[in-house]
């Protein structure tokens, strides 16, 4: 390989012969023999070394060659020559750092490499980590990288007090990579809250043969009618009306006359969702009030999400009790099955009774998945989340299909990156402009990504993003898409032997 | 002794030198031409390129009266053999000029293109060490050293003979098509000579036809326009022309018309043929090659692979500075340099 020029402020072009092989996203160290200084470079695309004579001499060999045999009498073996020519590349590659003659690393390159004395290897990932001093306590597998398929792994560190976002489209492993994190981080005692969208997460508890997987035990679903439950006395007032205001949208006038009825039930010692009912079909208020109320109620009461502790001696769901277990849990809300309204009541709920434990040091900080959480979160919510709600402890990941969906001012504010395939011109568009990594580098290596290859770009890679091949994670696979027409080779063979 | 002008010290010097040159130029050659040119048909020239108008000059050109036979395609199995070759100045030492040459044969069965052959690039070095001991005339190893044009002929011309030649006589009832005139040529090697390859095909009844793009002979032009007038294949015989004006030339000189349209490209082709039979010679060639733009497409194949393409120059380079242990010396366009160039 030998560097030919640079083409702007942060890329070189190089000539690479068919034997140079090197993919997008792979990295090369340029070492400049005569400075002693070297550079780190990324392939982030490849064309043809092409000029209109070659492209002439090509079309002219071809509609040559089709219209008769062709036989060679080639002495000096120029045509092998010729061939290699016609084979060679260039590599499209962004500047990403450079180390001085003193092995000083820098992400600010303000030096060229000598294009006669610079020697170009490949760069190993565990050579890449060295460099940028990559390395932690939690290390999370996530697959493997680079041209010889080293094991990528991130760091829990990274993703501590972090936002990050997965994104790619559908079916590109967004959800499998996310498993993998949540799997991880739950293995090393996490505490994750899963907003489930397609019931998908409750495979974390099974082995892909059906068998109980080693986290089966810190897996816990959860679902309205199914566990998700709550008393409203350990609700409390804040997120009822959080829930009520946002979810239900009440009006102020119903939200005051709601806890009137509230503080009354209280001080009787009677909170309770039955006594509740009871209560506002007999308060003495405006009909039209006591309308917007027997509505809410009756959206709270069929939600599921409330039990009644008086008649059942259940005491609801408590997410004390959860963290106060040893070991790491897996908290997957099943929001499959729920009306819309009845996903952003427990969002509601979940994310406001949250913030308000983690404030008194009830729990520990979280991990938040959120599937497609533009579909369940109101607009504002999000840049509380990523805002007021980091300090509390509640450390986000988004995952999903659209990336126009998110704001750009929750992009600026992100730290992490998986960026699975994208194809279609306005999701790139979209994704370029705002990420962590360059426009050229993102539209390039993403459009022509595999399923189940991302690119890493953030904190987690110490800003040098890094194509990884996502691993297949041993746990049932649940959510798929439900077909009417069954696959032919999954068809069982009924014919008979004649 | 006539008077001398001092254009430093006379100012009126510049007036005297003028009167002096227009008479004198104008009458090196005679410029009065324009009743000549009144009213005739023109076509401009491309600098070297040969142009010719696409429906011949107009039918009152004075042409005399020519004999046209048509041509018929004749379904006889006969192989056609298209032979063509390049050869280019490739390099340059202090002592001699290395050339690279490549040749390329095709054939055609049936009316269908069957196989082409690709020979080279070959190198050849040309310098007082290596002529030495060939068996060329001296003077003609003189011309060859100094003038690269009869270099690369010379080239041409032996490569082409050693293939026809071989050809010649390894197939028989074949026609073998040349790019070009048959005309012996004094850069021949004895052994293969033009003769001898007539000779060869005349031993293994084979026929010779040698096809020429474009001609110096203007008068082929007058002669020509009668062809265009028949819209299929067609020849007149213009041998005795030929004979008359160039030696050493073999075979029955023709102006033939391959093509099936008015307005197809008349060529001059010669042809040897056993027992002179030439209307059989042509017709086996329209049956068993097939005509693309009123020309054997195994002729145009065999150029299109003979030629070099700048890939293969630049392999070519690579080659000799790999293997030849030579160093490459910063060179310049001389003539740029002396004249300049102005952008426009």
């Amino acid at each position: 390989m030998k560097i030919l020029y640079k083409n702007s402020t942060d890329e070189l072009i190089l000539l690479a012969m068919k034997s140079d092989t090197a993919s997008k996203g792979d990295y090369l160290l340029i070492h400049d023999e005569k400075s002693d200084k070297k550079m780190i470079v990324q392939i982030y695309d490849e064309e043809y070394l092409s000029s209109q004579s070659l492209i002439e001499d090509i079309v002219k060999d071809e509609v040559v060659v089709a219209s008769s045999i062709e036989n060679l009498h080639d002495p000096l073996e120029i045509g092998n020559l010729s061939r290699m020519i016609r084979d060679a590349r260039l590599f499209k590659a962004k500047i990403r750092a450079s180390i001085d003659s003193k092995s000083k690393f820098s992400n600010e390159v303000t030096w060229l490499p000598s294009r006669v004395y610079s020697k170009i290897s490949r760069m190993k990932l565990s050579e890449i980590n060295a460099l940028v001093n990559r390395t932690g306590i939690y290390s999370i597998h996530i697959g493997n990288s680079g041209w010889d398929n080293e094991q990528f792994e991130i760091y829990g560190e990274d993703l501590d007090g972090k936002l990050n976002i997965v994104t790619g489209k559908k079916e590109s492993g967004k959800s499998h990579l996310s498993k993998l994190l949540i799997k991880t981080l739950v293995e090393y005692g996490a505490f994750v809250i899963v907003f489930d969208l397609n019931n998908e997460y409750g495979g974390l508890a099974w082995n892909r043969d059906g068998m109980p997987s080693a986290l089966h035990d810190q897996v816990t679903i959860l679902e309205p009618g199914g566990g998700l439950g709550f008393s409203l006395e350990y609700c409390g007032k804040a997120a009822i009306s959080s829930m009520l205001k946002n979810a239900l949208d009440m009006p102020a006038a119903s939200l005051r006359e709601f806890f009137r009825i509230w503080d009354w039930l209280e001080n009787k010692n009677t909170l309770d969702i039955e006594a509740l009912g009871n209560a506002i079909n007999t308060w003495n208020t405006n009909e039209l009030v006591r309308d917007a109320l027997i509505s809410r109620y009756h959206a709270i009461y069929s939600s599921g999400l409330f039990v009644s502790t008086k008649s059942s001696n259940h005491d609801g769901l408590r997410f004390e009790y959860l963290t106060s277990k040893e070991k790491g849990l897996a908290l997957v809300l099943n929001m499959g099955k729920a009306m819309p309204v009845v996903r952003r009541m427990i969002v509601e709920l979940v994310l406001t009774k949250v913030v308000e434990l983690l404030g008194r040091g009830a729990i520990p900080p979280i991990f938040l998945f959120a599937e497609e959480a533009h579909l369940y979160i109101r607009d504002t919510y999000w840049e509380d989340i990523i805002t007021r709600m980091r300090h509390f402890g509640i450390y986000a990941t988004f995952i999903t299909n659209q990336p126009d969906a998110i704001s750009d001012g929750i992009y600026r504010q992100v730290d992490n990156i998986f960026l699975f395939n994208f194809t279609n011109g306005t999701d790139l568009d979209k994704i370029s402009k705002v990420s962590l990594a360059d426009n050229d580098t993102v539209r390039s290596i993403v459009r022509t990504l595999p399923q189940r290859h991302c690119l890493v770009i953030g904190k987690v890679v110490r800003d040098l993003p890094m194509v990884v091949k996502v691993t297949s994670a041993d746990v049932l696979a649940l959510g798929q898409t439900k077909t009417f027409f069954t696959r032919q080779d999954n068809v069982p063979d009924t014919s008979v032997d004649r | 002794m006539h008077t001398q002008i001092n254009l430093v010290q006379d100012p009126f010097g510049w007036n005297q030198l003028k009167g002096i040159l227009e008479p004198s130029v104008s009458q090196c050659l005679s410029s009065e031409f324009s009743s000549l040119l009144c009213k005739k048909q023109i076509i401009f020239s491309n600098g070297e390129k040969r142009l010719v108008p696409i429906n011949g000059w107009s039918s009152n050109s004075k042409h005399p009266c020519t004999t046209i036979t048509t041509i018929h395609p004749l379904q006889e199995n006969t192989t056609i053999l298209a032979i063509d070759s390049s050869s280019i100045q490739f390099a340059e030492t202090d002592e001699g000029i290395l050339y690279a040459v490549k040749s390329g044969i095709t054939t055609a069965f049936r009316g269908q293109t069957q196989t082409h052959f690709k020979i080279g690039p070959m190198l050849f070095y040309l310098s007082e060490d290596t002529l030495k001991d060939s068996e060329l005339d001296h003077r003609i190893a003189k011309l060859v050293l100094f003038d690269s044009e009869s270099a690369k002929r010379l080239i041409r011309v032996r490569v082409e003979r050693a293939i026809q030649f071989e050809l010649s006589r390894r197939f028989s009832s074949a026609i073998l098509l040349v790019d070009g005139s048959l005309r012996s040529s004094v850069f021949e090697n004895i052994d293969q000579t033009l003769k001898k390859v007539v000779e060869n095909c005349s031993l293994y009844k084979n026929a010779i036809v040698g096809i020429s793009k474009s001609t110096k002979l203007r008068i082929l032009d007058k002669i020509s326009p009668p062809l265009t007038k028949i819209k299929g294949p067609c020849y007149t015989d213009i041998d005795l022309i030929i004979k008359s004006l160039i030696r050493n030339t073999i075979g029955d000189s023709l102006l033939v018309k391959f093509g099936n349209s008015y307005t197809s490209p008349i060529l001059r082709a010669d042809i040897a043929t056993v027992g002179g039979d030439r209307d059989r010679s042509l017709g086996r060639i329209l049956g068993n090659d097939s005509i693309a733009r009123g020309y054997p497409e195994t002729l145009q194949l065999a150029h299109h692979i003979s030629t070099f393409t700048t890939t293969e120059i630049s392999c070519l380079k690579s080659h000799v500075m790999n293997n030849y242990d030579v160093t490459e010396l910063a060179s310049e366009d001389i003539r740029k340099k002396l004249l300049g160039s102005i952008p426009i």
